[in-house]
This record gives structure tokens, C-alpha cells and sequence, in this order.
């Protein structure tokens, strides 16, 4: 029976419904925890991110994955209480979202402990939580190419896909070379591998996406919504026409059953300013919208948002 | 520096709160109560029993107290397994007073907040923010993440790569400095590779030498190149502080005890500090398992078979750690 892990524990692929396949219910660096300027109190948080979670759950969204890695403020009993008060079903992510992201215990490990940590959240679950990740998280470091530390996760988790089934999330697909490489000598089909941020303002001209394509790896086009239209963009945004032709230009050339699409949002952020008005309801307020205009029918919608991440998200042995 | 009236009672920040400094008694200025190696408390083979940890510290401590113990400093700053509220309980219930540092480093252990933030560039934090963190934590109380600030913090310090000195570190070093400055409290700091030249990074900021404490003078590369002397020599203390550990990398004990009488002889006796280096309760990588009391213990009646006279021993104890850690 085809399932996917998420945090209140497996389900058939057959519930997911509507998937966002790389949000997070709230990200920051590991260490802004230390600064005062980003604390929130519990109430607050609450208020910044029921409500997106219900308007996602009645706008018809099924599941919300979260790809905060282990040490950006990932919450799992937090997202777990979400899941059930909300009804939206929240995956859960080991790994990392770049070495620059990895704490020193996990910087100084070998490959093999990386793994064994990587597979104990998949199969066992996250800390004391009994929550059980459903997706991989790797990532390329601030700087522009995989660091060594990048390349020993992106192998301990390659590992930890083959022995669990669960798929691989990439922060970034820029130095995809080197990842490819690691992967294809690891053995992992590149079709259990997400390579994500392909459309981000700063890295979507560096990046080879239709060559990861013709490799057989998935293609996230998941920053959608971070416009430089906004009031106050962040430094990746991207003017929104440009995007959405850039996509509609990639499933032309007949990749629709490869890509993935998302808002990459923070309900809540924890350890930036986050960007105001800017959630994972983007994905139904406009870009489906602007999708349908621009003449994609229901079955292309459904293929990218519930039939791609069912297939990418399935633990599959 | 902060305004204190020259009639007021020192005190030094404790986790229960300011004491008189007069109250401190036997000092051990750089040791460790839970010592976590970031990231470890996410691993999925390392459990941190609470209960657990609370036992073996109120045991390590009784054991220092039982033996003429006053005060342990823990010297981790705040990015390394610190648990203000663990140290309130235990300071309660063991009756050993405990000061608690601030600061971070080096650069290995920081969190990627401060060296890759989520800026255009990513360019990481300088000494002004290290220092604005740092000074809040003596001011306003350190922070339990998330959720409240509790406890003045009553020392900074810092670490530098084994290495050298690499660009964040010195940015740590003089954030440091300037939070002491500002605060009163002293800074204390591991030399990297060159202790001259990473204290010249710390009076470069214009603080009186008597504020600063140099760590890992006992380490053999410092021993051998005569840093000790050195470091008293422009005034800051000396902390030979991994007494009861030897091996290749340190000096042996009985080369501290030579080395202290050294010290002492050649007129510095007010700048030389004592301590173990030792870790109460390690997780993410093997601890100094040498207990708090082993100074006491065993340290001091070699210090004074050497020919180290009682009132030398009760200023390194007692007196220069008071001298260090007194607000000012």
C-alpha cells in the first residue's frame, strides 16, 4: 500500500489530496534562537499560522510539507498539535537545508552516522516526538557550490533513501553536477530526488534545470509568490511574469509529469522578517489562477499539484 | 566604568543573583556544568535525562563543596549545553555558588545564524552585534531560547580556533571585550594558536588588562613558549586551567606547580588563576573527567610541598578570582 510519512504518522498516498511540496510552518537559522529579536510569544505564533493552515484546508489543500531541517527551529510536536487542530496533513523533513545549516555535531560526523541519524527519523521518528519524517532535506551552502560537508549529506541521505524509501528535498539545484554524481554513485534513481529552488530569483539563471530533467530528476519550481512586484521583496525575488513563463516554457517541453510547485512560504518566520503577505495560499490565490489563464486544463493542474508530489512523496522500495 | 559608588560592597553575578564577593570563596573560574556540543541534543543517540543530569552535577559539586568549595564558574558561554534554570536549582540545593558566562566561539561552534545569515551578502556578524548580544545577557539576564531571560551573566568569554585566529573569531574577541567594558563583568578567552597575539586582539579595545583572563596557558605549546609569563607580564591573569589532565598537548601537573611558583616568584601571584577544565556532564563528545574538587584535592598540597606558601595558595584560591569577577 503506497503511504508517506507525516507527523501524526503514515498515511495511505490516497489522502493527500492538493499537495505544497516545500513550505515551512517557520525557518531560521540555527542560532537566531539566541536573539531576542525574533522571539515571539506562543499566542503570537498560533495567530500567524492557524489561520493560513484552515484557509489552505478550505481552499482544498491536502497536505503541507515542511522542509525546515533539523536544526532551523523544526518543531515536530508543534507541527503534530497543527495537523490535528487544522486538518491539514504536515510532513516533516529529516536532513538539512545546507551544511551552513548543519550544527557541529552533525558538521563533524562521518557519512555513515549522518545516515543512521537520517534513517532513525524516518523509521523510528524525530527526538521524543514519534513523529516519523517523510522527506529528506539537503541543500547547497551559501557561496555557490556543494561545500564538502553538502557532499556528505547529500550521500548519507542518498543512503538513507535507498534504505527507507523516502524521497530527497534539494535546497537549490545549482552545482547539480556534483550532486548528480553522488547520487548516481550511491545508486538513488534520480526520480526519488526533488531538486528544488530551480526558479529563485538569484540562482534560476545558474541553474541547469532541463538538463536535471533529461537526468530523470524532479524539478521544483517551489518560490512562487516572492515577487519583486512586493513592497518589500526579498533579495531572491523574481518579477512574477518572468517566473510563470519560465515554467509554463518548462512543462511545454513536455516535462509536465517532472515538475512540482510551491510557495516555499513561512506561516510564522523564526529567524527573519518573512515576507508580509506572502503564504502557502499563494499557490490558490494566484498562481492556479494565473495557470488556468494561461491555458493549463484541470488534468495539468491536478498531474503537478496531487498526481507528481503522490508519486514523489510515496515511500518506495 | 558602570557608575558603581566606591563605597558599595562588590558583588559578582551569580545565577541566584549578585553576592557579595567577599562571599565567594574558593574559586574554580573555567569549568563546565552540562557542556552540549551544538547539534548534539538533536541526535538521535544522545539522550539528555534531565533528572539524570541534575544528579550527577549536584554529586560533582557537593564532592567540590566537601572540600573547601565556594564557587564553580561555568565558562561554556551560551551556545554550549547552558541550562540556566538546571543551575539556579542546583546552586539552591548544593549551596555552591554558581556564575554562568555568556559569549560564544570559535567559529566551528557557532550556529549559522551568525556566519551565514539570511542577507545579500550572507557577511557575517561583527564585533558590534557579538557585543550587543553578549552585554544583554550581563543586563537584561540570558536568555532561555524562546521563551524568557532569567540570570546576569557574569563573565564573557570566548574562544579561538585551535588553528589561528580566523576573522569571526576576532570579531568574537572584541564583541566580548566591549560587552565587559560596558558591563563590568571580566572577559575570558582560549587562545587559539598564539596566545600573545590573540590578547593583543583584547587590549587592542583599550580594556585594563585586570579585566581579562587567558585560558589554556597549561596547554604545552604555551608552556613551552613562556606565554605565562608573558600574559601576567602585561597584566591580564593567567588561568592554568587543565589541572589534572596530561598527555601530549598539555603540560604535566608537576610542570604547573613549577610554573606557578614561577609565576609567584617573579612577582605575579595576583595574576594566576586555577582550574580543571572539567565537564560535569559531556554530550556529543567525551568530557574532562576529572572531578571540580581535584584542585583542592590534589593539586594544592603539591603547590605547597613545592614550597608554595599558604598565602599564596589563598590568593589564587580566593583572591584573585574575587579581584576577576567583582562588577566593575
Amino acid at each position: 500500500m503506497p503511504r508517506v510519512n507525516t507527523v501524526l504518522g503514515p498515511i495511505p498516498t490516497e489522502e493527500l489530496g492538493l499537495v505544497a511540496v516545500h513550505e515551512h510552518i517557520g525557518y531560521g537559522m540555527p542560532g537566531s534562537e539566541l536573539d531576542t529579536r525574533w522571539w515571539k510569544s506562543p499566542e503570537e505564533r498560533y495567530d500567524e499560522t492557524v489561520p493560513k493552515l484552515r484557509q489552505f484546508h478550505e481552499y482544498g489543500g491536502g497536505t503541507f510539507v515542511d522542509a525546515t531541517g533539523i536544526c532551523n527551529g523544526r518543531d515536530v510536536n508543534y507541527y503534530q498539535s497543527l495537523s490535528e487542530k487544522t486538518g491539514v496533513h504536515i510532513v516533516a523533513s529529516t536532513g538539512f537545508v545546507g551544511g551552513d545549516t548543519a550544527l557541529p555535531f552533525f558538521a563533524r560526523a562521518s557519512v555513515d552516522y549522518l545516515a543512521a541519524h537520517f534513517i532513525h527519523e524516518i523509521t523510528v521518528g524525530i527526538g521524543t516526538t514519534g513523529g516519523r519524517a517523510g522527506i529528506i532535506k539537503v541543500g547547497v551552502s551559501r557561496g555557490g557550490r556543494m561545500t564538502d560537508l553538502d557532499k556528505r549529506i547529500y550521500r548519507a541521505a542518498a543512503k538513507a533513501a535507498l534504505a527507507t524509501g523516502v524521497p530527497v528535498l534539494t535546497h537549490l539545484a545549482i552545482d547539480a553536477e556534483n550532486a548528480i554524481a553522488i547520487f548516481t554513485e550511491e545508486g538513488l534513481p534520480l526520480d526519488r530526488v526533488l531538486f528544488g529552488h530551480v526558479d529563485d530569483g538569484v540562482n534560476a539563471d545558474k541553474t541547469r534545470d532541463t538538463w536535471i530533467a533529461d537526468q530523470g530528476g524532479r524539478i521544483g519550481f517551489d518560490t512562487f509568490g516572492y515577487e519583486t512586484e512586493l513592497p518589500d521583496p526579498p533579495f531572491w525575488a523574481r518579477p512574477r511574469r518572468q517566473r510563470l513563463e519560465h515554467f509554463l516554457r518548462f512543462i511545454g517541453e513536455g516535462r509536465l509529469h517532472q515538475v512540482l510547485a510551491s510557495a516555499d512560504a513561512n506561516c510564522s518566520p523564526l529567524g527573519w522578517p518573512g515576507v508580509k503577505g506572502h503564504t502557502v495560499n499563494y499557490i490558490f490565490e494566484d498562481l492556479i489562477p494565473d495557470l488556468r489563464a494561461a491555458g493549463l486544463d484541470e488534468a495539468a493542474i491536478t498531474t503537478i499539484f496531487m498526481d507528481n508530489p503522490a508519486s514523489f512523496l510515496s515511500i518506495t522500495n | 566604568m558602570n557608575g558603581k559608588p566606591a563605597a558599595e560592597v562588590p558583588t559578582v553575578n551569580t545565577v541566584l543573583g549578585p553576592v557579595p564577593a567577599h562571599e565567594l570563596g574558593v574559586v574554580s573560574i573555567h569549568e563546565a556544568l552540562l557542556s552540549v556540543v551544538p547539534g548534539a541534543e538533536h541526535a538521535f543517540d544522545v539522550t539528555i535525562d534531565r533528572v539524570e543530569v541534575f544528579e550527577t552535577l549536584a554529586a560533582k559539586l557537593r564532592d567540590f563543596r566537601e572540600h573547601g568549595g565556594g564557587t564553580i564558574v561555568d565558562s561554556t558561554g551560551m551556545f554550549h549545553g547552558r541550562d540556566v534554570r538546571l543551575y539556579e536549582a542546583l546552586s539552591r540545593s548544593t549551596g555552591v555558588h554558581i556564575v554562568v558566562s555568556t559569549g560564544m566561539g570559535p567559529e566551528e561552534m557557532l550556529g549559522g545564524y551568525f556566519l551565514t545569515p539570511q542577507t545579500n551578502p550572507p557577511t557575517p556578524w561583527p564585533a558590534e552585534k557579538f557585543a550587543d548580544l553578549f552585554a544583554k545577557e550581563v543586563t537584561e539576564g540570558m536568555v532561555v531560547p524562546r521563551v524568557e531571560r532569567r540570570g546576569a551573566a557574569g563573565m564573557v568569554t570566548t574562544t579561538a580556533t585551535r588553528g589561528g585566529m580566523t576573522a569571526t573569531d576576532e570579531s568574537l574577541f572584541r564583541g566580548a571585550t566591549r560587552a565587559a567594558m560596558s558591563t563590568g563583568v571580566p572577559v575570558s578567552i582560549r587562545f587559539g594558536a598564539d596566545a600573545l597575539r590573540d590578547l593583543d586582539v583584547v587590549l587592542d579595545e583599550r580594556v585594563p588588562a585586570d579585566r581579562v583572563v587567558v585560558g589554556g596557558l597549561d596547554r604545552a605549546v604555551a608552556y613551552a613558549a613562556g606565554w605565562p609569563l608573558e600574559v601576567a607580564g602585561r597584566g591580564a591573569y593567567v588561568a592554568l586551567d587543565h589541572v589534572g589532565t596530561e598527555g601530549a598537548e598539555y603540560a604535566t601537573d608537576a610542570e604547573r606547580v613549577a610554573l606557578v611558583a614561577a609565576l609567584v616568584a617573579a612577582g605575579h601571584g595576583n595574576r594566576v588563576l586555577l582550574s580543571t577544565g572539567a565537564t560535569g556532564v559531556s554530550k556529543g563528545e567525551p568530557g574532562v573527567d576529572v572531578p571540580y574538587s581535584h584542585v583542592l584535592t590534589a593539586f594544592v598540597p603539591l603547590l605547597k610541598a613545592h614550597g608554595v606558601g599558604d598565602d599564596d595558595v589563598q590568593r589564587i584560591l580566593v583572591d584573585n578570582p574575587r579581584n576577576l569577577l567583582s562588577v566593575r
